[in-house]
């Protein structure tokens, strides 16, 4: 909203500059956003809160300035010239629907002169950003930015049946708006219609129709209290917002009809010409009460700081506008006596004590309320689990990966082809659907955050990084038939693509693998000291065959790892492999802590063996270390994958591998010849159970 | 034998190896720029030479034995100068050696001279995301004041994005046009306030709580908007609790996050879940105040809402306004993202460029 300086200068008297009076009220809650110059005056831009429609004026501000400066304020006197006849005997009004229109009035001019508006007065309106028109429309306009209260002229001739009717738009009505748009009415809009048709959306905007011409000759001037929802509601579903719909959806001041109107015949008699009904036809079938508000002084201090004297509470709130109730303090002993406040008209956001707290708070001036800290009963505590939270950040920062945060909506397009989190509930998830996206055919809440890394793999792509290691810790979401809120888990994903780059050094030393986002989910896993992440073969969605697997903590299924299926990654557009994980950092957040205890260092020396076979590719080293394992040998001490080898002299179909195995016993040294019969023993169980041949 | 003899078997002695060191004695005054494997084999010659000329079969260990038979009036002096000889030969020989050994020692040094400002070797290092670095850091300085951090659902119900914060029903703030709704008529949550009303459900005052995290509103995306950003709320309950706790405890996180000399202003102004409200303004960390283009000259960044709990808030969780007072706040962390790092346009936020990503730590 703009307010010209001299303008309202001409309602308050003060000795502020510009910027200083930009400053104090700003310090008031009236942000200024900005002074500018203009001419021989100042434009100052409020950027104001929604609950004070009442400073969305010139008399609005000039309230909150004589306030401020202890002045009072004045509006010019409505002067006019020459009475003639009752607004009754030209016009009948009627309010059909008086919940949503409680009070209606309406005055007329005859005989004016339609012209364009005298100088200063197209100067004034051209200042604050309006257009000029012509005089009656501009005069209407004027007074609004004066007093706040919007008006509307109808052209008195062209209302049909003389007559006005406040009323709901009948189904199919349509009405050419004064901004040359024919529109379609709803009939929950509350509408302005003669006898036979709408001539104005009530609030909102005036019909083409019966409004101003050249030709007019007679107004009709009328100044309205509308229900704030019933404007607000068609001024949206119309997507029509004008300074009047503005303000009433805020709240406007019944009480300020009469007046307003009044300071617009006077205006229009004079510059325009022609004579005033002596009354109005005014329509006030549901009076708007303002409340009266008790306030005790010493809760100004309780919800400050501050103490302040019952006299300055009394002194700011009656140069506010409020009246003190007198002689109705409750006589109840012991306990304080409250102030009776009645709430001026135009205060629409004062209910309770403590809007009336912030009244005196704000006038003393919020930086006379000093800074003290509470004294603590409390002790500080992160989330539960945010110590592992970090510690997986970091790990996966160490191995190269970057932190990403993506949209938590995805396109409808990903609704199938990926594997939502298992822990949401398997194939059965339902996604959770936004019903009014802001981003065209963005409307599934995900269900994975696999898609989004994919996108910002493609964004890197598309802006020439091919080297990408993303990680990213983030809410999913899944449909939950039986409960009142959706699932919501907490994910973490990863996506690596490209080279392994050293930091420095532009050239990777090899391409990063499948091996990579595991080794990357088993460091996360680990650095949360959670249960070891066991992997299983496993057909995915959205992963290739073959290079994909089901994660398990303690033998849940709690995630996915793998290669990107050649039909996703044709979707994205890819063409080098990407590879894939995700799993559900709630599981391992909630999972219990692996702990530490030390065992004693060995006595005897063990005796290491490595033991290479051929064995068929379909044989995982999971099976074949479970195998060896299993055989139960008391002085085996662990199991380890040493190297695998598939080429030249290994039969196709075929890997070489080989297991490192570490015998020991804890009493003496032990021989070769136990060691050897143990190692026998394994040998065969791998000759048996898997055909595993020894590489020799 | 005559003393004559031993003369001149010394003598032999002396010009045979005289002779067969005559290719190394130039080495004598150093082997200067010698190739390595020059340096290396004359290396090996010369102790093959030693071993000849000064070994257990040597003509001058054959000298040696002989001082015992030489009558005993001579024998001090030849043995002398048997000694002499052998001290010459010892000398030339270690010069050359040593000369030698610095030769290869110096060449090997130069072969191996390593480039000491090529990068050093290591994997390259992941980042963490700006909002999560700033997100950490503020949970970091309210743990340390007391607070516990509070985490709630990110799809809410309206009573709790809505209703228990006082927001009435005809709020333009619930329209579809300013907040995402789901199929079945829940809203992503425009605010972390909801997180008051689960915490103070949670926990009974006093109490003091931060919760971060991610909110929802229809904003098309732009240089200044996303329709997802991060906020952090705070939220304090007890006794006696005032504006003055409210800016205090302002005060002292802004000098924590932004330095000690940082100031703050608060002014009125309007929520539906505090009253009285404030909006509070921090001293520009840039040009502490003075005016620049971070603060567009006004010297005051905004740093968020904040204000006293309205007593319909806490009458929603049944808490006695009477008996209990408390304040609540709720800053950006995207803005304050973009204006501590410069970033002209915050959609680099949730792009996931990794040229943007790697440039924070």
């Amino acid at each position: 909203m703009l307010i010209s300086y001299n303008w309202l200068r001409e309602l308050v008297r003060f000795e502020l500059s510009p910027r200083e009076l930009a400053k104090r009220l700003t310090m008031i809650g009236l942000a200024v956003d900005t002074v500018r110059e203009a001419g021989d005056d100042y434009i100052l831009e409020f950027d104001l809160t929604s609950n004070r429609p009442d400073c969305l004026s010139h008399l609005g501000v000039a309230r909150e300035v004589a306030a401020l400066v202890g002045a009072r304020v004045h509006l010019p006197e409505a002067k006019i010239p020459s009475l003639r006849g009752r607004a009754g005997e030209l016009i009948s009004v009627e309010i059909e629907e008086p919940d949503l229109c409680p009070r209606y009035t309406a005055r007329i001019v005859r005989n004016v002169r339609i012209a364009p508006s005298p100088e200063w007065l197209a100067d004034r309106l051209q200042k604050i950003g309006q257009r000029p028109i012509n005089n009656v429309t501009d005069i209407t306009n004027y007074v609004l930015h004066e007093q706040g209260q919007p008006l509307h002229a109808f052209d008195l001739d062209r209302l049909r049946g003389r007559k006005i009717i406040v009323r709901c738009a009948r189904r199919g009505e349509r009405i050419l708006t004064l901004d040359g748009v024919e529109r379609e009415l709803a009939a929950q809009m509350l509408v302005i219609a003669d006898a036979e048709r709408p001539v104005a959306i009530a609030g909102v905007m005036g019909g083409e129709e019966a409004s101003i011409h050249e030709t007019t000759r007679n107004v009709l001037i009328e100044s309205a209290y509308f229900d704030p929802l019933t404007v607000r509601r068609t001024a949206r579903a119309l997507d029509l917002h004008t300074e009047s719909s503005h303000r009433f959806e805020r709240g406007a001041d019944p009480e300020a009809a009469l007046r307003a109107q009044e300071r617009a015949i006077a205006l229009i008699c004079e510059i325009a010409g022609g004579e005033a009904t002596e009354d109005a036809l005014d329509l006030y079938p549901r009076p708007i009460v303002r409340p009266v508000v008790a306030l005790r002084p010493s809760r100004v201090e309780a919800l400050t700081g501050v103490a302040v004297p019952e006299e300055d509470i009394i002194r700011i709130l009656t140069a506010l506008g409020f009246h003190l109730k007198d002689g109705e303090r409750i006589e109840v002993a012991a306990a304080e006596q409250p102030l009776r406040f009645i709430t001026p008209s135009w205060r629409v956001d004062i209910e309770r004590e403590e809007d009336l707290v912030e009244e005196v708070a704000r006038h003393r001036g919020y930086e006379k309320i000093p800074e003290e800290l509470p004294a603590s009963k409390n002790v500080g505590e992160y989330l539960y689990g945010e110590e592992r939270r970090r510690t997986a950040r970091r790990a996966l920062a160490a191995l190269g990966f970057d932190e990403a945060i993506s949209f938590s909506f995805i396109n409808s397009a990903y609704e199938h082809g990926f594997a939502p989190l298992p822990t949401l509930g398997g194939d059965e998830v339902e996604f959770v659907k936004v019903s009014n996206p802001i981003i065209e055919g963005v409307t599934l809440m995900r269900a994975s955050l696999v898609p989004g890394l994919l996108e910002a793999v493609r964004h890197n792509f598309n802006h020439g990084t091919r080297d990408v290691r993303l990680f990213e810790l983030g809410r999913v979401f899944a449909r939950d038939p039986h409960g009142e809120r959706p699932r919501e888990r907490e994910s973490l994903g990863l996506v690596a693509t490209g080279g392994a780059l050293e930091e420095g050094r532009a050239l990777a030393q090899r391409a990063l693998d499948f091996y990579d986002v595991k080794g990357a989910l088993e460091a996360a896993s680990e650095a949360m000291a959670a249960p070891r992440l066991e992997f299983e073969e496993a057909r995915v969605a959205h992963l290739r065959e073959g290079q994909a697997a089901l994660v398990r903590l303690n033998g849940r299924a709690i995630g996915y790892i793998g290669r990107l299926a050649e039909s996703v990654a044709a979707q994205f557009k890819f063409k080098q492999p990407v590879y894939v994980a995700e799993i559900d950092l709630t599981s391992l957040l909630e999972a219990e802590a692996r702990k530490v205890r030390y065992a004693p260092l060995p006595r005897y020396p063990a005796i290491v063996r490595d033991l290479s076979i051929i064995i068929e590719r379909r044989i995982s080293w999971a099976a074949i270390r479970r195998a060896v394992l299993a055989l139960g040998l008391a002085y085996l001490r662990s199991v380890e994958f040493a190297d695998v080898y598939e080429g030249q002299g290994v039969p196709e179909g075929h890997r070489s591998l080989t297991l490192r195995l570490e015998y020991r016993a804890d009493d003496r040294t032990l021989r070769d010849d136990e060691v050897d019969r143990m190692h026998e023993v394994i040998v065969r169980k791998l000759k048996d159970e898997f055909g595993a041949q020894l590489r020799q | 034998m005559t003393e004559v003899d031993h003369i001149a078997e010394l003598e032999a002695v002396r010009s045979a190896f005289a002779r067969a060191f005559e290719r190394f004695a130039r080495f004598e005054g150093g082997a200067g720029a010698l190739p390595l494997d020059e340096a290396e084999s004359a290396l090996r010659e010369l102790s093959e030479l030693r071993a000849r000329h000064t070994g257990r079969k040597s003509a001058l260990a054959a000298l040696k034995k002989q001082i015992g038979r030489v009558p005993v009036e001579e024998r001090a002096a030849f043995g002398q100068s048997v000694q002499r000889l052998e001290a010459e030969i010892e000398t030339r020989l270690e010069r050359v050696e040593r000369a030698l050994k610095e030769a290869v020692e110096r060449q090997r040094i130069e072969r191996e001279r390593l480039d000491v400002t090529l990068p050093g070797r290591r994997p390259r290092r992941g980042h963490l995301h700006p909002i999560t670095l700033l997100r950490q850091r503020m949970e970091d300085i309210f743990v340390a004041m007391g607070y516990a951090v509070e985490d709630g659902p990110e799809i809410e119900t309206d009573f709790y994005n809505f209703d228990a914060l006082n927001i009435p029903p005809s709020h333009p703030a619930r329209s579809s046009q300013d907040t995402f709704y789901t199929s079945d008529g829940l809203a992503l949550r425009t605010q972390t306030s909801p997180v008051q009303i689960h915490a103070m459900q949670r926990r009974r005052p006093p109490l003091r709580v931060v919760a971060p995290g991610k909110v929802f509103r229809r904003d098309t995306p732009d240089a200044t908007h996303n329709p997802m950003f991060f906020q952090i709320e705070g939220l304090l309950v007890d006794r006696g609790i005032t504006m003055a706790h409210l800016k205090g405890t302002i005060a002292e996180f802004v000098r924590r996050m932004f330095g000690p000399q940082t100031r703050t202003r608060f002014r009125p102004s309007y929520f539906p879940f505090t009253e009285p409200s404030a909006e509070v303004d921090y001293s520009c960390f840039i040009c502490n105040g003075t005016g620049c283009r971070v603060c567009k000259g006004v010297g005051w960044i905004e740093l968020g809402g904040s204000g006293m709990v309205h007593p319909n808030v806490l009458r929603a969780v049944g808490i006695d306004p009477e008996e209990f007072s408390g304040f609540a706040f709720g800053l950006g962390i995207d803005r304050m993202c973009a204006l501590m790092y410069g970033l002209d346009d915050i959609r680099l936020l949730y792009e996931n460029d990794v040229r943007f990503l790697t440039q924070f730590d």
